[in-house]
């Protein structure tokens, strides 16, 4: 006889114990190593808990309720109050997880704050849950409404920050849905699938999310770039339309929205936002400066957010590598993509002597008794430009706004200098152009940024310019 | 003196009393746990349910001590403890499906009082060989037939019984167990004759290939027509496994694996259910899956994630969040309820009861009562080891029971069938040792 049986039963006995090792293993890293990670994915049904035990609310800065948890028939109900910030307050469905806010404080909304590491033990290993407790976001509910009327129906975005702290105090994305039927297990199926399937994409927070053109509303960069750069902003360059360098641009052109021929310095630039200026002006300063400065103001990183933000782009491989591009790249078309957070932050760090202050949706998270359990007041990104720069450029932006011919006189205040500029996003051949307006008030002491993007509008600028001062207005109480 | 009060106590099978005690306990404060912890209203199952089940445990155990039974203690108290986590699981996750579950528990009791006494002789089995190979077969491919075959999320490995349906392979997996003991018995001095190395293996002359390509052949069938990957990875593991111990040669297992592994990727090449099941495995979390194909093993992770080490306790955790818990997921939602500290000591009872099995298959006096306690026991081993894994996204998911613990009827009761062949093995052994 060979090898007895004996020997071959005990080698595999071993090698099936490695094997249940080896599975003991893999349990214990889920159970233990991935639990935390698991436990704050959005998608977990048991952040939700929505009809076993209430979420905390969401309230706004005044403490005015957006979004809470109320006793039904059959348990609690998630019920949000302002379709306008359904893009940002998200929604609790048991079928489709969570997004927005309640994605943000998933693991605050029910009680397990991480800055509260006894609760979440004593939930987690003695099945004890603390009751839950609230997030007070930085939106301020009037001016969240000012902007939602400003916009109407009209598709597109407003946002406005605090240029001093980075808090967003109104965002508005049209088209917007009603988040309601996604927290009804009975309703959530057909409405989600409406949703996604819905060509004009109302999940989308437009105002964080989208990618656009900047059209004119990017020369400040260019403008900033120049500035520290020693370009002389006094000096007068010839404008003819239609402008090229040099003939090896072949048949193409810069062209000026006016049809311009005269001498420009750089306020007239801004003011009468001419193309052909700035085209110039980039190409004096070079590729390296401008691309150097659109970074630094955050073209093609996405800001930190307490939500999903767009990254945007330089251009489609991220450097400017032929003149043409450089021309197109500084007065805002060729391939640059920004969203209007990304612009209201470079318009906040201009009213904001030159420091770029970090964004942020949400104040602070309170527990069950209202005690504030986590600030949320994030620091300055850093000082982008000079404070002189800075205030060079607020200046002329003042100027765009009330001077003789400004494009955007439609967003002036009476009594209030406002700094701004329109902007128009030239689109596809056939598709009307997308239209900006980016400014901030008081000009001398900014408290409020407003970032407007109109889609498809013919206008352009001059249509999105009076939608940001009716914002301003109702932010400065005029 | 000393020998006739030892001869009492083995009569008495104290071992086997004084554990199902531990089972007694772990029943009880199960049930209670999970009715405390439930929301909705105290149930008369509760106290029925645990009741009946101990009864039949205790009834199972006198009619061993009534019948002299001489065989192993340990593995009755075992398998009786894991049916009782199974029903607990099935009151925690699906307690409609309750007394279906205990039925089937008193039927499983019957399969194991039946095996203990027929047949009369166990070596007897081994006679017929080819017929249990030939049922085997048949069984093997009944679900694909017209009239009684049935497919059920997605596998054909079902056949219509009266109201409700059974998993002839469950019976298909003792049958071949017995069948690969007898064929490997009478084959394996031929098998393991060989003339040739090729470094550390030695190569078999091509002949004896045969048998293993054939088997391979069948497994690849099941794949294709039945369209189910746990049956093909258990039938062609077990005969492997069972090939490996009757020759010893680890040229037949390598040479098995790369089949297999071909096998695998001609598969995966061809069929778009193998295809998704990979995929899964690979990236449950992107987004195109999580909501569809996925689903359910992402549910499945998040329970493993919030049991934690000891668990959000029984009835606290959402495990019913995955679907089919109870019979696909039921050791995510074991894991997720009583933590690490409960998954571990779940996985170490079966790597005792493995343990044991094997330890009777070594203490076994012929070849085939070796090789049948081998297989018996690889096959509690390899089941646990296949699920466990597919749970915890080592492997991809397979739609393989857990023994004893899962809910189902065909399982259950085929799994008490091994407990009794194993535990006669060990009665045959033990009268070869204790009486001349």
């Amino acid at each position: 006889m060979r090898r007895p049986i004996t020997g071959n039963i005990r080698s595999l006995t071993l090698t099936l114990a490695a094997l249940f090792l080896i599975t003991s293993v893999g349990v214990t890293y889920w159970t233990i190593f991935e639990s935390a990670a698991l436990a704050s994915d959005p998608f977990n049904p048991r952040l939700i808990a929505a009809q076993d035990r209430p979420r905390g609310a969401i309230v706004d800065r005044a403490g005015a309720v957006l979004a809470a948890s109320e006793r039904g028939a059959n348990g609690y109900v998630r019920s949000y109050k302002d379709r306008t910030l359904a893009q940002v307050i998200g929604y609790a469905s048991s079928q489709f997880g969570l997004a927005g806010i309640e994605a943000a404080y998933a693991d605050s909304l029910i009680g397990q704050d991480p800055a509260d590491p006894v609760g979440i033990w004593k939930s987690r290993y003695l099945g004890e849950h603390s009751a839950a407790g609230g997030v007070v976001l930085t939106i301020d509910e009037k001016i969240q409404k000012a902007a939602a009327d400003a916009l109407g129906n009209r598709k597109g975005a407003i946002i406005a920050l605090d240029p001093r702290t980075g808090a967003i105090l109104a965002s508005v994305s049209v088209p917007s849905y009603d988040p309601n039927p996604l927290a009804d297990p009975s309703k959530q199926q057909a409405a989600m699938q409406q949703l996604q399937q819905d060509a004009s994409r109302p999940l989308i927070n437009r105002a964080t999310q989208g990618s656009y053109a900047p059209g004119s509303t990017f020369k400040v960069v260019t403008g900033a770039a120049a500035l520290e750069s020693g370009f002389d902003a006094t000096k007068k360059l010839r404008v003819d339309d239609p402008y090229q360098a040099d003939k090896s641009w072949g048949d193409y052109f810069v062209r000026s929205s006016s049809h311009a021929h005269g001498l420009y310095d750089m306020s007239d630039g801004f003011r009468l936002s001419e193309n052909i200026y700035f085209a110039q002006v980039g190409l004096q300063i070079g590729a390296a400066k401008l691309s150097d400065y659109a970074r630094r103001f955050g073209v093609g990183a996405a800001p930190k957010l307490d939500l999903p933000a767009a990254r945007g782009q330089l251009s489609d491989d991220g450097s400017i590598d032929r003149p043409t591009l450089l021309a197109d790249t500084s007065y805002g078309q060729g391939q640059l993509l920004v969203s209007p957070l990304q612009m209201a932050l470079i318009y906040a760090t201009i009213a904001n002597s030159g420091v770029m202050p970090t964004p942020h949706y949400t104040a602070e998270v309170r527990d069950a008794d209202g005690r504030v359990v986590r600030s949320i007041a994030p620091g300055p990104v850093g000082q982008v430009i000079s404070a002189n720069t800075a205030k060079t450029l607020t200046t002329m932006l003042v100027g765009a706004v009330a001077g003789p011919g400004a494009f955007a006189f439609g967003a002036k205040i009476p009594g209030v200098n406002v700094a701004g500029k329109t902007g128009t996003a030239e689109n596809r051949p056939g598709e009307a152009p997308h239209g900006w307006f980016i400014g901030f008030a008081p000009a001398e002491a900014p408290t409020v940024v407003v970032a407007v993007i109109v889609e498809n509008t013919p206008d352009g600028g001059v249509t999105a310019a009076p939608l940001g001062g009716q914002v301003m207005r109702t932010a400065l109480g005029k | 003196m000393v020998r006739t009060q030892a001869l009492q106590l083995r009569r008495g099978r104290f071992t086997e009393l004084s554990l199902l005690f531990w089972v007694a306990a772990l029943a009880i404060t199960g049930f209670l746990a999970v009715v405390a912890a439930e929301t909705s209203a105290f149930g008369v199952s509760a106290i029925v349910v645990p009741v009946v089940f101990l009864a039949l445990m205790a009834s199972l155990h006198l009619f061993l001590v009534a019948r002299r039974f001489r065989g192993d203690q340990i593995l009755m108290p075992m398998a009786a403890g894991l049916t009782a986590i199974g029903l607990v699981l099935v009151q925690r996750l699906a307690s409609d499906l309750l007394v279906q579950q205990l039925s089937w528990t008193v039927i499983a009791a019957g399969a194991f009082a039946a095996t203990i006494l027929i047949p009369r002789d166990l070596t007897a089995l081994a006679r017929f060989k080819w017929t249990w190979a030939l049922l085997g077969l048949l069984l093997l491919i009944a679900p694909l037939l017209p009239v009684i075959g049935r497919e059920i999320n997605g596998a054909r490995i079902w056949v219509k019984v009266g109201p409700g349906s059974i998993e002839p392979w469950e019976a298909v997996k003792l049958l071949l167990v017995v069948f690969f003991a007898a064929y490997l018995e009478e084959y394996r001095e031929v098998l393991a004759q060989t003339q040739r190395r090729i470094g550390p293996f030695a190569v078999p002359p091509v002949p004896y290939l045969i048998p293993i390509v054939a088997m391979w052949l069948i497994a690849m069938l099941v794949m294709v027509f039945e369209k189910d990957l746990g049956a093909t990875l258990l039938f062609f593991g077990i005969f492997l496994a069972m090939l490996y111990l009757a020759t010893g040669e680890l040229f037949y297992v390598l040479i098995g694996m790369v089949l297999l592994f071909a096998g695998g990727l001609l598969a995966y090449s061809v069929f778009p259910h193998v295809q998704t099941r990979v995929d899964i495995w690979l990236r449950p979390f992107a987004d195109d899956l999580r909501f569809g194909t996925s689903y359910q093993l992402v549910q499945g992770l998040y329970a493993l994630g919030n049991g934690g080490l000891f668990g959000a306790g029984l009835g606290n955790g959402m495990p019913e969040r995955i679907p089919v818990v109870w019979s696909d997921f039921v050791f995510d939602a074991f894991a997720e309820e009583t933590g690490l500290a409960g998954a571990i000591a779940l996985l170490a009872t079966y790597l005792l009861f493995v343990y044991r099995g094997m330890l009777i298959a070594v203490r076994a006096p012929t070849p085939f009562l070796q090789l049948l306690a081998g297989g018996l026991s690889f096959i509690v081993a390899l089941q646990t080891l296949v699920i466990v894994g597919g749970n915890a996204r080592l492997i991809p998911l397979t739609g393989i029971t857990l023994p004893f613990v899962a809910y189902g009827g065909s399982s259950l009761v085929t799994n008490w069938m091994l407990v009794a062949l194993l535990m006669r093995v060990s009665e045959v052994s033990s009268r070869m040792r204790g009486s001349p």
